[in-house]
């Protein structure tokens, strides 16, 4: 393989899709925050948005030869290689975050819901339960009270 | 490399990426379900980590035009974590 650094294609293709990233993320958020924003942030969704499609359209003019600022950098051929590189890499992303998110849930819900035994809770009488629950508390205050009383009697005789 | 090895080789690079490190937080952060499941991901993306590393023997990745795209995903995605930095900075200091 090679890695040398002294490749232009190397640079080529790093600052050409480097611009063309904050080209889309400045169009992205921009049209985002014009339209959901109000007052002062709509203004600066519509910069964002103006500086946004300015760049990207001269990535477009760079690479198709309207202009020639940067000539090295935008060479079509390899742009549109880098370009394909990029998108696909997402792309394969995407597909595996849909496929993690898929399974698992799948795996969260169903099982989870299969784990459950319905049967028990139908069985369950809450009034019983409630009476026990008090009857329980009632005897745990009792026992408190003769434990306190228990304690107060040798104070009194001295 | 034409276009098709390229989407393929890229495509491949990305499935990796996000099966490894869902993988690697699922298995840690999960539960006793889910856990599982990670181990399955981290395993798939480690295979796949392998197959795509740069090695003499696998010719279809071990190019040029491989490291080239590599670096144009790079670029493309520290490019989209500038502008949106940019567009926070642009909220916060209005």
């Amino acid at each position: 393989m090679d890695m040398s650094t002294d490749n232009l294609d190397i640079i080529q293709f790093f600052v050409s899709m480097l611009i063309v990233g904050i080209g889309v993320a400045l169009l992205a958020t921009g049209m985002f925050t014009a339209y959901f924003g109000a007052g002062k942030s709509q203004k600066i969704g519509f910069a964002l948005l103006f500086f946004g499609i300015i760049t990207i359209v001269l990535v477009y003019l760079m690479t198709k030869g309207g202009v020639n600022a940067i000539p090295n950098q935008f060479d079509e051929t390899m742009f549109m290689n880098a370009l394909i590189s990029g998108v696909s890499a997402l792309s394969g992303m995407i597909i595996g975050m849909f496929l993690i998110l898929f399974v698992l849930m799948k795996v969260d819900t169903v099982d989870d819901l299969e784990d459950l035994d319905l049967e028990d809770l139908e069985d369950l009488d809450l009034d019983e339960e409630l009476k026990k629950l008090e009857e329980e508390l009632n005897q745990a205050d009792d026992d408190e009270e003769k434990e306190n009383n228990g304690n107060d009697k040798p104070e009194d005789e001295e | 490399m034409n276009t098709t090895d390229l989407i393929m080789s890229m495509g491949s690079v990305g499935f990796m990426l996000s099966m490894f490190f869902m993988g690697l937080l699922i298995s840690y952060y999960g539960s006793s379900k889910t856990r599982t499941v990670g181990f399955v991901f981290l395993i798939m993306g480690a295979a796949l980590a392998f197959a795509i590393s740069p090695d003499p023997g696998l010719n279809y990745f071990a190019d040029t035009s491989f490291m080239n795209g590599m670096l144009a995903f790079v670029g493309g995605m520290i490019g989209g974590i500038i502008g949106i930095v940019v567009f926070l900075v642009a909220i916060i200091k209005s």
